[in-house]
């Protein structure tokens, strides 16, 4: 009896509720690494860093989700863009040459946004949006629509899809701090990537909202079925980026 | 302490599995970690268990990395959910897989091995499709680490192309399947069953986009999609070919996996320049209407 209570006493259980099937001898080796990486709750890691540095905020499964989508959205987001300005460009500049700097210089900060995602995508592993053909047709025909209908409805496009894409920038930036705040708060830090990840989504944000305002003093409102029109582009992005977010 | 030895050795064994290991355990056990330097298996298995979790789960979650989360090195993803407890018994398993099979005997083998009891292979409820499954993960996860770590791609002088590199890749995988060339059909059978066709469809995509990763593809537009259909389409009917396959070092395989993959290629190309047609026509309608004089 004494042999037994000496021996349960030096079983050591590992986190697993149906291991106590496995003999101890198994139990006791250790054989894998079962403290590191507990994904249903945000834990710490501490990763082999330089010393005196604060402990890395680690992400869990949720997290990893919202940026996976957030990424998907933001790089369909940028190539819709993109589209829009080059179809409407031709038409634009045609009866409006003035406005030629203005439209350069919009579509190249899209093109400079649609780079980075890409980057980003590709680096992270992220699945591109399955939608990405029906997103280029139907951008592509926004675009060329708004523009043959004259200069104050592609502004009134771009203002509607700014306005949309402007507050889901804001979305995300608010969530990256709240993770930010939550870190603090645990005495870690985010890693580099989310750091400049955040800085890349504010400048990108703040540039978005300067097209927004360009639009509007180029007579985005004074476009003639106002209402309907950026009521229906507003709506259009708010569903592609449902969509997007899920496949 | 009045029960004879006998009987109270049997009652220990059956209901107390918390109790000290009796003798045989300890040798099986023993005989588990001598096995270890010296089996490939064991080691190839390490490359997806090194970060277990710990989380308590009666069934064993699929490798989940076909979930493609965000994935960074300041966010290693989860190989896989198994538990400490199952990943032993199925690496265990996998040793007596090239002689009995993708078997539940090959499980119950394994779980000996291991030192569990007979009835432990109820840990895992999928039985020889949780096995089949293991084998599949643990082989990606050696292709993997033949890559990362043995420089598979870098080793001849010349840098490859990436459709190169995904041949190599193809190949390699399926190399790793010779050892169990006489149970394979069967576990194709397995997972071609219907309840298995997902979750056997969720890991070929998680080895297409291994190979597409690890081949260096960086591809983030519609071609995503098709691309790792192509290479999923290919590895699945050469991996049919593989199995009837008697050439010196796999060679109608490697002929028929170029093959493939050129064919492959050649229908991607005849889409791509369908859709460039069909493009170079609108914007060829649209700037006739515009040089008339109409505002679009």
């Amino acid at each position: 009896m004494l042999a037994r209570t000496s021996l349960a006493a030096s079983f050591r259980p590992t986190a697993g509720v149906l291991d106590f099937l496995a003999p101890s001898t198994l139990q006791s080796r250790r054989l894998y690494n079962s403290t590191a990486t507990n994904q249903s709750a945000a834990s710490t890691t501490t990763s082999a860093q330089a010393p005196g540095s604060k402990p890395r905020y680690a992400l869990n499964a949720k997290q990893r989700e919202f940026l996976d989508s957030a990424l998907r959205v933001n790089q369909a987001g940028e190539l819709a863009a993109t589209l829009i300005y080059t179809a409407q460009t031709p038409q634009v500049v045609r009866s409006h040459p003035h406005l030629r700097p203005l439209m350069k210089h919009m579509y190249d900060q899209e093109v400079g946004h649609f780079n980075t995602f890409n980057h980003l995508i590709a680096k992270h592993r992220v699945r591109p949006t399955a939608m990405y053909p029906v997103w280029y047709a139907a951008a592509t025909f926004l675009g060329w629509s708004t523009g043959v209908m004259g200069r104050e409805a592609a502004m009134a496009c771009t203002e509607a899809v700014e306005t949309e894409i402007g507050s889901h920038y804001n979305d995300q930036v608010r969530e990256i701090l709240s993770w930010k705040a939550e870190a603090e708060s645990r005495g870690e830090e985010l890693d580099p990537e989310l750091e400049e990840m955040l800085a890349n989504f504010r400048r990108i944000r703040d540039e978005e909202l300067e097209h927004l305002d360009h639009a509007v003093e180029n007579d985005a409102k004074e476009a003639k079925p106002y209402d309907p029109l950026v009521n229906f582009i507003r709506y259009g992005c708010k569903a592609a980026i449902k969509i997007s977010e899920k496949v | 302490m009045t029960r004879p030895t006998s009987l109270l050795a049997l009652t220990r064994r059956s209901l107390t599995p918390r109790s000290s290991p009796s003798p045989r355990i300890l040798r099986t056990g023993t005989l588990l970690h001598q096995h270890q330097p010296q089996s490939q298996i064991h080691t190839t298995t390490a490359a997806i268990t090194s970060k277990t979790t710990t989380k308590p789960r009666s069934t064993p979650q699929t490798p989940r990395s076909h979930a493609r989360t965000y994935h960074s090195e300041h966010h290693p993803s989860q190989p896989h959910e198994y538990t400490n407890s199952q990943t032993t018994i199925l690496s265990a398993a996998l040793h007596h897989v090239p002689t009995h099979g993708f078997t539940r005997n090959a499980l119950t083998l394994g779980a000996r091995d291991a030192g569990f009891l007979d009835v432990s292979v109820q840990l895992l409820p999928r039985g020889e499709f949780d096995l089949i499954l293991f084998w599949l993960a643990s082989r990606r996860g050696l292709l993997r680490s033949k890559v990362e770590s043995d420089g598979l791609l870098a080793g001849s002088g010349s840098v490859l192309s990436v459709d190169e590199k995904i041949q190599v890749l193809l190949m390699e995988r399926l190399r790793l399947n010779v050892e169990v060339r006489e149970q394979w059909q069967d576990a194709l059978a397995v997972m071609s069953l219907g309840e298995n066709i997902p979750m056997a469809l969720s890991e070929l995509h998680a080895l297409a986009d291994d190979i597409m990763n690890l081949a260096g593809d960086q591809s983030v537009d519609a071609s995503w999609y098709s691309k790792r259909m192509a290479v999923a389409a290919v590895y699945a009917a050469s991996d049919f070919v593989m199995t009837r396959d008697t050439s010196a070092g796999l060679r109608d395989t490697e002929e028929f996996v170029a093959r493939r993959w050129a064919d492959a290629r050649a229908l991607g190309d005849k889409l791509t320049g369908v859709r460039e047609c069909l493009g170079f026509m609108g914007s060829t309608a649209v700037g006739l209407g515009r040089s008339w004089g109409l505002k679009i």
